[in-house]
């Protein structure tokens, strides 16, 4: 309750939070995978003297690198950067939380660049064993820094008992750390396998060496698939109860889910039918179609992974807009408004009118605030809109974009809108509850009503009309 | 704003001394490929047009490198930000809210940026051959953004400790008062010195690597090269150390708040801060000193040493003052912040640290065992 709200009109800004995290994962675990594929493939290719198959290799490190240092690393910044404009509540409670595991992980980052840039650059000048270890210090980097990654994106699903301890191990061994890490190495060996088929599709001509990689690379793109099942299964199991019930309440997500499974196996059986079984069917075609099903399953549970947490951002610790669980009760007792330096300089801003001052000691007024509301249109406006962005603009826009209320709420009435803003929790237990005063709650129902477009006109039924 | 109550903010992580000395360090680091691709680029790509021979050399390879500079420079650049969100969360999300999009913009700008020097790189093996027009608009393209890039964090830092407007800024960029993200911290006397101060010292930089490229990282480098990297990279350091002193007199005489000037210019901090002032001219003293003899590798690695206490002494400073400027936000202040330290992960951190460092000197040793390419 100490930051301004980010106002990203239509799309919210935690949504871009959400858009930059898809593009990342997609780099991200083939820079893991990636990175085994080539330490185990150079060492067969070093022992079995095949020098058609290094150059392939070196080739690929290239793309490799020029994919995951520049795009992988921007990006993970990107999710950094705008987690604390967009979050920064939740952002202040990881980064005190977990700074250690944060800077541990840079120390990998660091590891993996070094490693991939010499595996790369000395190709060639170094002796095999050296080469072939430097891969695999760099493969080694990269799988311990998903690691310590999903330990503190876990921890934002199911911190376990860390609400209790408030320690490190806690939170980071937490229910979801175990699932999450088998999901992702098996992503991350699926996605790798995915990816290199596509790039050698487009650029190996020799049949013999297209064909070898194909076979060489199908097992482990089918352990991945089999390990994202096994974690996908965990991960439901050690889901918070709540978000087990959002899974089944929210047909959205219930469509995801049944998606995501659906693309999951189409790639398993494609993965199955043609590397593995019938290596010749791996045209270009082939190759993209089984990249872009991959990359549509993992964009797809990505999106599910973030949306089940609702009503919290770190489950049990800090709610979607940014509110504490445990400040709550108070904030109904004293005021959403005045809680927050940003909301109650919008009641300081607001033009003085007839009728006793707003602010008085740096206390809001309710009472006041109710009636010059009332009376006033514009501070109506002014004041709701405050309300809104602060309390639901995390998870909605207002007339239009995503989530918008204002077509949710269509020809509903005031009394309606009362009832849900001050039972939000009960209208959709994934929504907070409301965290201000009956008055503040009235004001917003005000202006939600003003706001919403009427009902549809033409379906109405005529019994309606004639009111 | 409001003082914040340090009693709401979760616990600080360690105590607040270890959480500077990494902020302090990391920046330190940072600077170092920071600088290259800041002034450096601009240098670089002006030498390789139209120097000389061996300048073209330098340039080269210089540009040759800065790929694998901006892979390490933006990493060490993280170890600052994140100390320093550890510390000063409550100023540094406001002030980037505020400006959210510009402060986006850092990161969505430098992804052509940092693709624009491998394209421009790629061509140099060639010997120029290759290097066609756009190649060249693509270097010369990331240049420049990375001086924009580098005026975005000047606006963010400096209004991170600038509460004071944070207010204005809100009332003029505001939507039911949710910020809009499109703020600039314009106003602020700090903003265009610190942006100036920090290319005069990127030059200084520049200046210390030519030199420690020259004989330390260059095999086969001639007599030429070393002549040339030993004049240029006087005239280049000095014209560092006079843009760092007029830019570090505007910001300090014009433009520093009441209360920090008069902090560092009390005993002992003004002792720091004189020092700090000097420090610039300290590379082009030893330049100037050597300035007949041959560019021998100890010669050098004292040159480059030094700098790097001048970036070291430069980012002490820096965080003093920025503690001076935050102390008002916080209240009863920093220091008294309840501190949990979380020793456990803390000795995992430590351990880890030794433990890359030591596989990090095993790879290096390996590379230096390498004979070199020519
Ligand atoms: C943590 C996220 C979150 C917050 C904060 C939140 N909501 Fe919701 N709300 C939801 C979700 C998710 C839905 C379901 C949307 C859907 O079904 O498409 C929902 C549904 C609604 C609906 C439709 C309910 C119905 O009865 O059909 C309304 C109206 C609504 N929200 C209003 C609000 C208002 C007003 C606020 C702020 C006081 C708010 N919400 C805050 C997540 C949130």
């Amino acid at each position: 309750m100490e930051y301004p709200w980010w106002y990203v009109p239509h799309l919210t800004s935690p949504m871009l939070i959400a858009a930059i995290a898809v593009v990342h994962v997609l780099v991200s675990h083939y820079a893991v995978g990636g990175g085994l594929f080539l330490a185990v493939e150079t060492r067969f290719a070093y022992q079995s003297n095949d020098t058609a198959y290094l150059d392939y290799l070196r080739r690929h490190a290239r793309f490799f690198i020029l994919l995951t240092v520049v795009w992988g690393a921007i990006t993970g910044v990107g999710i950094w950067w705008t987690i604390g404009l967009a979050s920064p509540t939740a952002t202040e409670v990881l980064i005190r939380t977990f700074v250690f595991g944060w800077a541990t992980e840079y120390v990998f980052f660091v590891l993996e660049i070094l490693a991939a840039f010499a595996f790369y650059y000395y190709w060639g000048r170094l002796s095999e064993k050296v080469h072939v270890t430097i891969g695999w210090i760099y493969a080694a980097a990269a799988w311990i820094s998903l690691v310590l990654i999903t330990g503190i994106t876990a921890f934002m699903l199911n911190p376990g008992g860390w609400p209790d301890h408030r320690s490190f191990w806690v939170g980071f061994l937490n229910p979801q750390f175990v699932p999450q890490t088998i999901a992702r190495t098996g992503g991350a060996l699926l996605l790798s396998s995915l990816y290199v088929y596509l790039h050698a599709s487009l650029v190996i001509q020799d049949r013999r060496l297209y064909h070898l990689l194909v076979m060489r690379s199908a097992r482990p793109a089918l352990w991945g698939a089999v390990l994202i099942t096994v974690g996908g299964i965990g991960w439901f199991v050690y889901l918070p109860e709540s978000a087990r019930a959002a899974l089944e309440s929210a047909a959205v997500l219930t469509v995801l889910v049944v998606i995501i499974f659906a693309l999951t196996a189409v790639v398993f059986v494609l993965l199955y039918l043609g590397p593995y079984r019938n290596p010749g069917w791996m045209s270009p075609g082939f190759a993209l179609a089984l990249c872009l099903f991959g990359v549509a399953a993992f964009s797809t549970g990505e999106f599910v992974r973030e949306a089940v947490r609702k009503p919290y951002v770190i489950y049990n610790v800090v709610l979607g807009n940014q509110i504490a669980p445990e400040h709550v009760q108070k904030l109904r007792r004293r005021g959403f408004l005045e809680a927050n330096p940003w909301t109650k300089a919008v009641i300081a801003e607001l033009p003085a009118g007839q009728g006793s001052p707003l602010l008085d000691g740096g206390r809001i007024d309710e009472r006041a605030l109710l009636e010059r509301t009332e009376k006033d249109p514009d501070a109506l406006r002014v004041v709701g809109q405050a309300l809104f962005q602060y309390h639901c603009n995390d998870c909605h826009a207002l007339e239009r974009g995503y989530s918008a209320v204002g077509p949710m709420i269509r020809g509903r009435d005031l009394d309606m809108n009362f009832a849900l803003v001050k039972h939000l929790e009960k209208a959709h237990f994934f929504m907070p509850p409301w965290a201000g005063t009956e008055d503040e709650a009235l004001i917003l129902a005000r202006y939600l009503t003003e706001i919403a477009p009427p009902r549809p006109r033409g379906m109405d039924p005529i019994y309606l009309e004639k009111q | 704003m409001e003082p914040i109550d340090a009693g709401t903010l979760p616990e600080l992580p360690a105590p607040f001394w270890f959480i500077q000395l990494f902020k302090v360090l990391g920046f330190t680091l940072h600077m170092v490929p920071m600088h290259l691709w800041y002034a450096g680029m601009l240098v670089a790509l002006w030498l390789y047009g139209r120097g000389p021979d061996p300048g073209r050399r330098f340039a080269t390879r210089l540009l040759a490198q800065m790929p694998v500079l901006m892979a390490f420079g933006i990493n060490l650049g993280i170890v600052p930000l994140l100390f320093l969100q550890v510390a000063y969360c409550r100023a540094f999300y406001p002030a980037t809210i505020l400006m959210a999009w510009f402060w986006l913009a850092i990161v969505v700008l430098l992804i052509p940026a940092y693709y624009g020097v491998y394209y421009h790189s790629a061509a140099l093996a060639s010997d120029g051959a290759a290097m066609t027009r756009l190649r060249r608009a693509s270097g010369w393209t990331a240049a420049v953004l990375f001086v924009v890039i580098g005026f975005l964090f000047a606006n963010g830092l400096s209004l991170t400790t600038r509460d004071e407007a944070w207010h204005a800024l809100w009332a003029a960029h505001n939507v039911g008062g949710a910020a809009t993200g499109t703020a600039l911290n314009l106003s602020d006397a700090t903003l265009w010195p610190r942006w100036l101060l920090m290319f005069g010292l990127a030059l200084v930089t520049t200046a210390a690597w030519c030199v420690l490229d020259a004989v330390w990282l260059s095999a086969g480098s001639s007599d030429d090269d070393r002549r040339f990297a030993r004049d240029f990279a006087l005239k280049l350091s000095l014209a560092g150390a006079v843009w760092s002193t007029v830019a570090g007199a505007w910001y300090v005489f014009l433009a520093w708040p009441a209360e920090v000037f008069r902090e560092m210019f009390s005993f002992p901090a003004v002792l720091l801060t004189l020092v700090t002032a000097a420090s610039p001219w300290f590379p082009s003293a030893l330049l100037f000193a050597w300035r007949q003899g041959d560019l021998n590798r100890s010669r050098a690695a004292a040159i480059a040493g030094t700098h790097l206490g001048v970036l070291a002494l430069n980012a002490i400073s820096r965080q003093i003052v920025q503690n001076i400027e935050l102390r008002s936000l916080f209240q009863p202040g920093v220091s008294y912040q309840p501190v949990a330290t979380q020793w456990d992960s803390l000795v995992l951190f430590l351990a880890t640290f030794l433990g890359g460092v030591v596989v990090i000197a095993w790879i290096l040793a390996q590379l230096a065992k390498v004979p070199a390419k020519q």
